[in-house]
Order: structure tokens, then C-alpha cells, then sequence
């Protein structure tokens, strides 16, 4: 204390030095009008900044809660509302459910682990059983096709993704769908590769792959991915077709699980799945 | 009383003569600060501090510009301290004499008033043109002034030595 007192008395000059600027500081921005209005512009400047950092700092934060929300939003309108939701369904629902009752619905579910480096790769989603998913229903991102239910249980479900060596999904690029399976050869974790699609064929680079017809799980016009390289194999009819996938694996976070809720009754109907 | 006197001619010289030049906008010089620059030198510091505040408050009070004369005032006699400390003026404070060419020598008293000069003419310049600070123009504007009051400052100075002398 005495410590601190001498040193307050011996540096009482400079204490008062900038007290006494502080006053000087209010003299200049509070009466001078030139510096008044400088440290008004200033001082709004300032107050926008912080605004601005408080409200991107309160949007990140509610960041997660917003995306559940819109996840619950986009469900709801893919539910009930598919003409304004989900482009990719109309022909479905409007050829196929002559009732106009939406054919497939989505379950919003976020992905809780994930990998992406093995030669199989799985994702794990904090929905199951309860939620009404069962094995081999499609899981789909916001950007595309994801994978497929394995199993389930009450609470969990594990999915293949597309990048799993098991994975066989049948492409349709420009309205075409091609008997040729797409399929991940653990190369790297943005491609996947057709192979057997005819040099005849009017294919480029760029083109989109969306999901076909041929499949009950995934409603089609579902994007896969797009055409990033067309290798000629020589002595061959045949293109080495390498997909870009839509979805960016590594970044998966959220994802719909697709149910189709007249599996049960269309599948029995289809010659070779008595 | 003589003191008194000095203080009030040099004061009115800055306010009704210095204040008024209308040279040119790049000179404004600021001699007033010749008394602040030669306190005595055993004045507490306590004392030198209020009495920069006083005296910037009365120059403010005549150019209509509130806070920015003391606050330079303030800066002038923090920076006068910080020089004097590097000074060996043992002798001058214990004899109670004034800041002057006279008292502590030409060489130390020049190479003072020049820094304390022109810091304290930047500082005011800057403060002035805070928020649209033009350099080029704190600077020709500071160099100007200095130059200027400088000279003013040696001028008395000599007329102090020379009446001395005498």
C-alpha cells in the first residue's frame, strides 16, 4: 500500500497529465464543431462495425440451430408442398401418385460420423428405427445423392456412402439413363468412375449425372454429379467416364433421408422381386 | 512584476499580432510557448502541468478552438520534462533560474526549444486537422511555423542575452 502510494505521489504530475487530457479530449470532440463532427462519423463508424461483428458473432452462433430449422422447413415442404420444394419430384409425384400424395418424403437427420478415407466408407446419422428409416432407403445432401441406409437402430442409422467400393448407382445424364453402373474406385474422395458408356454416345465434359428411373430409393433428377473427364480407351468403343460427386463428402454434415412410403407395394408389382 | 510583464507583452504579441499574420495558411506560429518552454526550473511538475492547462486554456479562450491549444500546452511541458531529465541542471534548479539560453547554454537551450518547437506544432497542426489529415500539408504547415517562430524565439532570446550583456 505504501508502495503504492509513493509511487502515485511521484507520479501525481503524470496522473494529473492525463486527467487533464481526457478533459482536453472532451473540449476538442464536444465544443470544437469540425472535431465534433469527425469523431460523430467516427463514432458511427465505429458503432456499425461492432453492429455488424455482433450480429455476424449471434448468426454464427445460431448457425447450428437455423440449419435444423431450415432442415425441418425443407422436410415439411418436401412433404407437403413438393411443387415448391423439390423440382426433382414433380414428375413422380404427378405420373406415379395419381392421388397426388407426395410418393417420397424426407427426414432430416444430421451426420454424426463420418469418413472418407477408406476404401469403404460409411456415414452414421442420429436418426433411425423411431424415425421410420430402415435399411436401404437413399440419403440425400443438399447438393445430392449421399449413400443408402445399411442398418438401423432406434436411434441410429449407418449409411454407404457413395464413396464406398460396394456402391453401384445407375447414372442418367441428359435424360438418358445409362445400364452402366457409377462406381467409386478409392482413388480420390471427389470422383467416381463409369465405365462401358459408348464413344457414340452424345456426352461432354460438364454434363450433369442425376439420378434415373431405375431405382425405388432415390426420386429421380436427383443430381449425382457432373462429367469431369472423358478418356477414350484405346482399342475400346468405350469412354472412361470420371463424375465429380455433387456432394461434398468431407463437408457433410446434414443430410435427408429419402423414404419411399409405397416401397412395399411397387416392389412386389416388378417382374424378378416376387 | 517584471515577470508578469514579460508574460503579458509575449501573450499579447502572440494573440493580437501572431494569431493575425494571414501570411499565408501554411503559417501559424505559436511563440506564446516560449514561457512555457522557459519555466523556472525548480518548478514542481505538479504546478508546471496546471499551469500548461491554464495557460492553453486562456489561448484557446482567444482563437475559439477549446482544448486544443491546452492539450498541446499539456504535451509541450510532458516532452520539456522528458528532455530536461537528460540535462545536467543541478546547478540552475538550486539557483532557481529560468530556462534560458542564457542560464544553460546555447547549445543545450537550441537543441531543446527546436524539438520541443516542433513537436508541439505538429501536435497542434494534427490535432487540428484530425479526421482529414493531409501529410504533405502537416507538414509544410509544422516546418513553416516552426521555422518562423524559431526565429521569433531566437530573437528574444538574443535580446535577453544582449540586455544582460549590458
Amino acid at each position: 500500500m505504501q508502495r503504492l502510494l509513493a509511487f502515485i505521489e511521484h507520479n501525481f504530475h503524470f496522473i494529473l497529465f492525463i486527467i487533464l487530457q481526457i478533459i482536453c479530449g472532451f473540449l476538442i470532440f464536444g465544443l470544437n464543431p469540425y472535431q465534433q463532427a469527425v469523431f460523430s462519423h467516427s463514432a458511427a463508424s465505429v458503432t456499425a462495425r461492432s453492429n455488424q461483428f455482433s450480429a455476424d458473432l449471434t448468426s454464427y452462433i445460431d448457425l447450428k440451430e437455423q440449419n435444423i430449422l431450415l432442415q425441418s422447413q425443407v422436410s415439411e415442404q418436401f412433404k407437403n408442398a413438393p411443387n415448391n420444394s423439390f423440382r426433382f419430384l414433380q414428375d413422380t409425384i404427378d405420373v406415379k401418385d395419381s392421388s397426388s400424395r407426395p410418393l417420397f418424403e424426407a427426414i432430416p437427420a444430421q451426420v454424426i460420423y463420418n469418413t472418407t478415407y477408406k476404401a469403404n466408407n460409411v456415414f452414421v446419422i442420429n436418426k433411425g428405427t423411431d424415425n421410420g428409416i430402415r435399411k436401404n432407403m437413399g440419403v440425400v445432401s443438399s447438393e445430392g445423392v449421399a449413400g443408402i441406409v445399411l442398418r438401423s437402430n432406434a436411434k441410429y442409422s449407418v449409411a454407404m456412402s457413395l464413396l464406398n467400393t460396394d456402391m453401384k448407382i445407375i447414372p442418367n445424364i441428359n435424360d438418358q439413363e445409362f445400364f452402366t453402373e457409377m462406381v467409386w474406385d478409392n482413388s480420390n474422395p471427389h470422383t467416381m468412375k463409369i465405365v462401358g458408356i459408348n464413344k457414340l454416345e452424345k456426352i461432354k465434359e460438364g454434363d450433369l449425372v442425376y439420378t434415373g428411373r431405375s431405382s425405388l430409393l432415390f426420386p429421380p433428377g436427383i443430381p449425382i454429379g457432373s462429367i469431369a473427364k472423358l478418356t477414350p480407351k484405346p482399342n475400346s468403343q468405350y469412354f472412361d467416364t470420371y463424375i465429380t460427386t455433387a456432394t461434398q463428402f468431407r463437408k457433410l454434415a446434414y443430410v435427408y433421408v429419402i423414404i419411399n412410403r409405397d416401397e412395399s407395394l411397387i416392389t412386389p408389382l416388378i417382374p424378378g422381386n416376387d | 512584476m517584471t515577470r508578469l510583464l514579460y508574460w503579458i507583452s509575449i501573450f499579447a504579441l502572440q494573440v493580437l499580432l501572431f494569431n493575425h499574420l494571414d501570411l499565408t495558411a501554411f503559417l501559424v506560429p505559436q511563440i506564446f510557448i516560449i514561457l512555457l518552454i522557459t519555466l523556472p526550473l525548480h518548478t514542481k511538475k505538479i504546478y508546471q502541468v496546471l499551469i500548461a492547462f491554464g495557460l492553453g486554456l486562456l489561448a484557446d479562450f482567444f482563437v475559439s478552438s477549446p482544448g486544443i491549444h491546452t492539450s498541446s500546452c499539456l504535451f509541450l511541458v510532458m516532452l520539456r520534462m522528458t528532455i530536461l531529465n537528460t540535462q545536467d541542471l543541478k546547478e540552475e534548479i538550486a539557483n532557481r533560474l529560468n530556462y534560458t539560453a542564457r542560464n544553460v547554454g546555447v547549445l543545450p537551450f537550441s537543441y531543446t526549444v527546436l524539438i520541443l518547437v516542433f513537436f508541439y506544432h505538429l501536435y497542434i497542426f494534427w490535432i487540428g486537422s484530425i479526421g482529414a489529415i493531409n501529410t504533405y500539408n502537416l507538414l509544410v504547415t509544422t516546418l513553416t511555423s516552426s521555422v518562423f517562430s524559431l526565429t521569433v524565439i531566437a530573437i528574444l532570446q538574443f535580446m535577453s542575452l544582449s540586455h544582460s550583456r549590458e
